[in-house]
């Protein structure tokens, strides 16, 4: 069991390239307006970043599709594909974040053989799927037997140790200051996990609106490190 | 067909170039009046009232509205949707709308306004054959509760799911939940008490237009703020934070009038509000 958890957490490493390095999320507009400026804004900001936007969207989807994998219901994991694309609506943040899919979906292609996400690179070459990393991960959770919380909290992990990284890069901010971040949100992301859990389903893409704005108006900065 | 407060039903037909009522049904707390030609397009204005005045406890209204090849209707309301206190069950509006090939709707609501302790619940579901449009614009307000306090409403969530040939192409899910969530915190209303939103769908859509809107709409101010993109079909949304209905209001007209321009060539008429 270990080694499948170990197998898992491969995919959390920020080195893992599936191009997360160069998404923001709409992070780097408050940046840019110096709301976030600090290692306080900085977890202030990700905390609702965590919370109203990832637990409804990503989170959810990942509960969903661990359930519908457990019960070969594949039907269900495509519309769980498409929902998350069609409820993103930041152009930008869509379009990256289904580029993100495809590359760690290629990735995990040639790193396990399991006939999942061979239907899914086919039904995203036939353009009926999109992609989304979310389900990728979810995927390969569900195969290495991984438990469905552990699963979800790794993918919340893998999320926010990149976007952590990207701040430390764009603030800027010093290392130290980086892993602290990303200690003080270990505890935000177990009980994000258990809020995901416990979830209804049609709490399903509630959106945070200023969240949202932003990663709309990162289309319009001109000087930008991030492509969202 | 369940217990409703009230219900609408409206099935539009093009006739000779003017849109007119197929069907017209309402029942309960939900009225239309006669349809108004603001001009000489053919496409017909109606105004959904609700006598009542306001949604109510455990109020439920029902809409459908469907479109016919090349019909052309405004759907606007009469004055703001006013919630009041929703003690034991919350205010539920649900609205189908059924949009044919080469028909145009645009379903432009008055603010929202959640009172002290309302809950309220809305679900819009569009079915939309390819070759249609779609403009929809709604506004949220802080609402309103006797010793001025904002967001003193319980919930307000309003649920727009679009489908284009069956296939769901737009989820859009705002839940305003003052009791759970700190509401006017960085990442959510940012100091802001007015959410205003516009969807459209339509062929028409391009990046071109969205560069139009942005320059019209576009401002270094502290009064507002606006996000603007295109939606995974042809198609874009519209999100403004700011502090007054007025000032979305001018923000969404100025968009209603470049997106009008651009699906018909010409602009649209004023909306009276008696």
């Amino acid at each position: 069991m270990d080694k499948n958890t170990l197998s898992l957490f491969q995919l959390c490493d920020s080195n893992f390239p599936t191009g997360a390095f160069s998404h923001s999320y709409g992070l780097e507009s408050y940046i840019q307006e110096d709301q976030v400026h600090d290692q306080a804004t900085l977890s202030e900001w990700i905390d609702v970043y965590i919370n109203e936007q990832l637990v409804h969207s990503d989170g959810l989807a990942s509960r969903l599709v661990y359930d519908a994998l457990q019960e070969g219901n594949l039907e269900t994991v495509w519309k769980l594909d498409r929902m998350l694309t069609v409820q993103n609506l930041p152009r930008e943040t869509r379009e990256g974040t289904q580029k993100m899919g495809d590359r760690m979906l290629n990735l995990v292609e040639s790193l396990y053989d399991v006939p999942v996400l061979s239907i899914y690179r086919e039904r995203i070459n036939k353009k009926l799927s999109f992609g989304h990393p979310a389900i990728v991960f979810t995927m390969i959770g569900h195969h290495l037997g991984v438990s469905k919380s552990t699963t979800i909290l790794y993918y919340l992990y893998s999320v926010i140790s990149s976007l952590v990284q990207n701040a430390v890069r764009a603030i800027p901010l010093g290392q130290t200051a980086g892993q602290r971040t990303i200690q003080q949100c270990q505890g935000v992301l177990v009980e994000a996990t258990e809020k995901i859990l416990n979830l209804d389903e049609e709490e399903f893409g509630i959106i945070s609106p200023g969240l949202e704005l932003s990663q709309m108006q990162h289309e319009r900065v001109n000087i930008r490190i991030f492509m969202s | 067909m369940k217990d409703w407060t009230g219900v609408l039903r409206l099935e539009a037909e093009e006739r000779n170039g003017k849109t007119v009522a197929k069907r017209v049904y309402f029942q309960g707390a939900f009225k239309v009046m006669r349809p108004i030609y603001h001009d000489d397009s053919g496409q017909a204005c109606y105004y959904i009232l609700n006598p009542g005045g306001g949604y109510l406890d455990g109020d439920r209204y029902q809409m459908k509205i469907s479109l016919n090849e090349r019909a052309r209707l405004t759907l606007t309301t009469q004055s703001a949707t006013k919630i009041y206190k929703t003690p034991n069950q919350l205010a539920y509006h649900e609205t189908e709308i059924n949009l044919k090939k080469g028909s145009y709707l645009e379903y432009i609501t008055d603010p929202l306004i959640g009172y002290q302790d309302a809950r309220y619940k809305q679900k819009t579901v569009i079915n939309m054959e390819k070759g249609a449009a779609f403009l929809y614009s709604d506004i949220i307000t802080s609402g309103w509760s006797p010793n001025g306090k904002q967001f003193s409403y319980d919930l307000l969530q309003l649920i727009n799911e679009i489908y284009l040939d069956g296939e769901l192409v737009v989820y859009d899910h705002i839940k305003l939940d003052p009791l759970h969530v700190n509401i006017t915190s960085l990442g959510f209303m940012e100091g802001f008490t007015h959410l205003g939103s516009m969807i459209v769908v339509g062929e028409q859509v391009n990046h071109d237009l969205l560069d139009q809107l942005y320059e019209a709409i576009h401002e270094d101010t502290n009064e507002y703020k606006v996000g603007l993109s295109l939606l995974p079909v042809a198609g874009l949304i519209v999100r403004v934070l700011a502090n007054s209905t007025q000032v979305i209001e001018k923000i969404h007209t100025k968009c209603h009038h470049i997106i009008y321009q651009q699906f018909f060539n010409t602009t649209p008429s004023f909306l009276r509000k008696y």
